[in-house]
């Protein structure tokens, strides 16, 4: 009965913060430089580049495509600096300045301070990749109208695929975004890990970092292609296939459910590390 | 009884922190521990709030084990430490909303109520980033008050407080026992405060309890002598033979029925020179110190 008045709280205390704000403003300054560079440069060479491929130009140029281009570029590696340094801060940091004490003084078990603060991170997280698709695309629409469907092409993944019909792709690419969102969840699971380990709030989001940019790289050595299904990274890219026409659902719905047993695996390993934790000034 | 501390032992890194700590704290009153830094009231406190395992032993809250319900016996608890640690991005009454909310549902006027006694009405939609050492221990005493515990636990509460900042706390403190008849654990180095707050007192030095009692007890006041004699050899012989107990600083207590004036001439006759024959009485502080030091008293 108290849990969401005390999530309230522990979200107001995550927000109330200035620099949770920092990679809001980040990415909108980021927005508008891929929207600008690609208005004033990328346009024409798109548009050319369409015509030779007989890929309608509407469809290229269009505020949904560019939506896509910023999200798929933008959120990956950048937002995971983010995330892992907001994870990495919330139990550590507040372990670091002493206010842990405080609430650990009050009636209220470890896990829930823990359920309380992954949840908080969580919220964090999905509200932050929606908040960059929403805002791309309507710096999008401002700087591109609103018309034109939707393009993807993505080697990696194997997907190519065209929407000309502006509704459905609207709604393909929004439910990519919550898909993001939710793999995005992996490397704040990674961040809240560490930071519920005996280590400075930094470290933490240095070691969450390190190790999904390690996964990263691994997953593209050329040797390892056989192996790309074994690494977090892969399996949180798998947002794409959202996109593609045929939707392979038992694919997702894998990978899904790994990072998902990943997350809580993070989440246990984590709470049994600051369960076994002694608290003193 | 109010809280019950049973044979607490603890280990960091292999060292023993604390050794077989046991105590009671009888409900309404104010019980003090003693002891220098590093020499295990913090364990001790972290142990009864549960945030410290103990390697053995129990902390009871109102018959209410803290190691096995650490919820149900922390609920009549609140808790202050030296230099509370809130949010500083937060007003104080955010503060008070996030940690109380924490215990139960937030009672807007029950938190007004107490924010108006610890006087902090004006500053309490202020954030507490501005606020002074001062103000942040009210604030951390309104915390404490919310919602409504039975037992207060200070550590080192009135550390770095201004003189007229460790008067008001003291009185109310003490208010609190008179009107609530609040029982209250008081972790301190400062004698002057354990001395005018405590009823009883325990002396903790090396993770052990050295001493407990009454406050009124830890005073020394049998007159002591500095005698100060060539060659120590018979001083020693002839203090011994008046059975003087040795005190640290060359003070020595005698039996009430002895005359100084009887030792000074033994000693005289026994071929000694006398340089020095002082008076001295024991303070508080002395006796504390005695207790508290490595040397055995």
């Amino acid at each position: 009965m108290m849990f969401l008045p005390q999530l309230r709280g522990e979200l107001h205390k995550l927000f109330a913060r200035k620099r949770t704000y920092i990679g809001y403003v980040v990415f909108l300054v980021f927005e508008a430089l891929l929207l600008t560079l690609w208005v004033q440069v990328g346009r024409d060479q798109f548009e050319a580049l369409a015509k030779r491929n007989f890929v309608p130009v509407d469809l290229l140029s269009s505020s949904l495509t560019a939506t896509y281009w910023i999200m798929g570029f933008s959120m990956f590696l950048l937002g995971s600096i983010y995330f892992a340094l907001v994870a990495g801060d919330i139990v550590a940091k507040e372990t670091e300045d002493g206010n842990m004490r405080m609430v650990l003084s009050r009636p209220v078990s470890r896990l829930r301070i823990l359920v309380l603060k992954y949840c908080a991170v969580i919220i964090y997280t999905i509200t932050f990749v929606i908040f960059v698709g929403v805002t791309g695309y309507s710096m999008a629409v401002f700087a591109m109208g609103s018309e034109g469907g939707l393009f993807i092409w993505n080697p990696d993944m194997q997907i190519l695929a065209i929407y000309p019909d502006r509704d459905e792709a609207f709604w393909r690419l929004f439910l990519g975004a919550c898909l993001m969102g939710v793999s995005m969840c992996v490397v704040s699971s990674l961040g809240f890990f560490f930071s519920c380990l005996k280590i400075k709030p930094a470290a933490a989001s240095v070691m969450a970092l390190s190790v999904f940019f390690i996964d990263f790289v691994l997953q593209n050595i050329p040797f390892l292609v056989n192996y790309k299904h074994v690494f977090i990274t892969y399996r949180m890219g798998n947002w794409v296939y959202v996109l593609q026409e045929q939707i392979p659902w038992a694919r997702i719905t894998e990978s899904y459910s790994i990072l998902m047993g990943l997350n809580i695996t993070l989440f246990t390993i984590g709470w049994m590390a600051f369960q076994s934790r002694d608290f003193k000034t | 009884m109010m809280l019950k501390v049973q044979n607490l032992t603890k280990k960091f890194a292999g060292k023993d922190a604390l050794k077989g700590v046991s105590f009671e704290v009888k409900r309404g009153e104010i019980y003090g521990l003693l002891g220098h830094n590093g020499a295990g009231k913090s364990t001790t406190l972290g142990v009864i709030l549960g945030m410290v395992a103990a390697g053995s032993g129990e902390v009871m809250i109102d018959g209410v084990s803290v190691q096995k319900d650490p919820r149900k016996a922390l609920r009549k608890v609140g808790a202050i430490f030296e230099s509370p640690a809130f949010y500083d991005y937060l007003s104080g009454w955010e503060n008070l909303r996030v940690l109380v909310g924490l215990s139960g549902p937030f009672d807007a006027r029950v938190a007004k109520e107490i924010v108006e006694r610890v006087g902090l009405s004006d500053r309490i939609h202020s954030k507490v980033g501005a606020y002074s050492h001062g103000m942040r221990q009210r604030l951390a005493l309104a915390q404490a008050l919310l919602p409504e515990p039975e037992i207060l636990l200070l550590d080192e509460p009135t550390d770095g407080l201004d003189p007229e900042g460790i008067k008001w706390f003291r009185d109310f403190v003490l208010g609190l026992r008179e009107e609530r008849g609040m029982t209250v654990l008081f972790n301190s180095h400062l004698l002057s405060e354990v001395e005018q707050m405590c009823d009883r007192v325990s002396i903790i030095r090396a993770g052990e309890l050295v001493y407990e009692g009454a406050v009124n007890d830890l005073r020394d006041d049998r007159p002591g002598i500095r005698l100060t004699a060539t060659p120590p050899e018979i001083l020693a012989e002839v203090v011994g033979r008046f059975e003087a107990e040795v005190m640290p600083g060359g003070r020595w207590v005698f039996p009430e029925e002895t005359r100084i004036a009887e030792v000074v001439t033994a000693l005289v006759n026994a071929g000694a020179e006398v340089s020095e024959v002082t008076p001295v009485r024991r303070s508080l502080e002395d006796v504390y110190l005695e207790y508290s030091s490595q040397s055995q008293p």
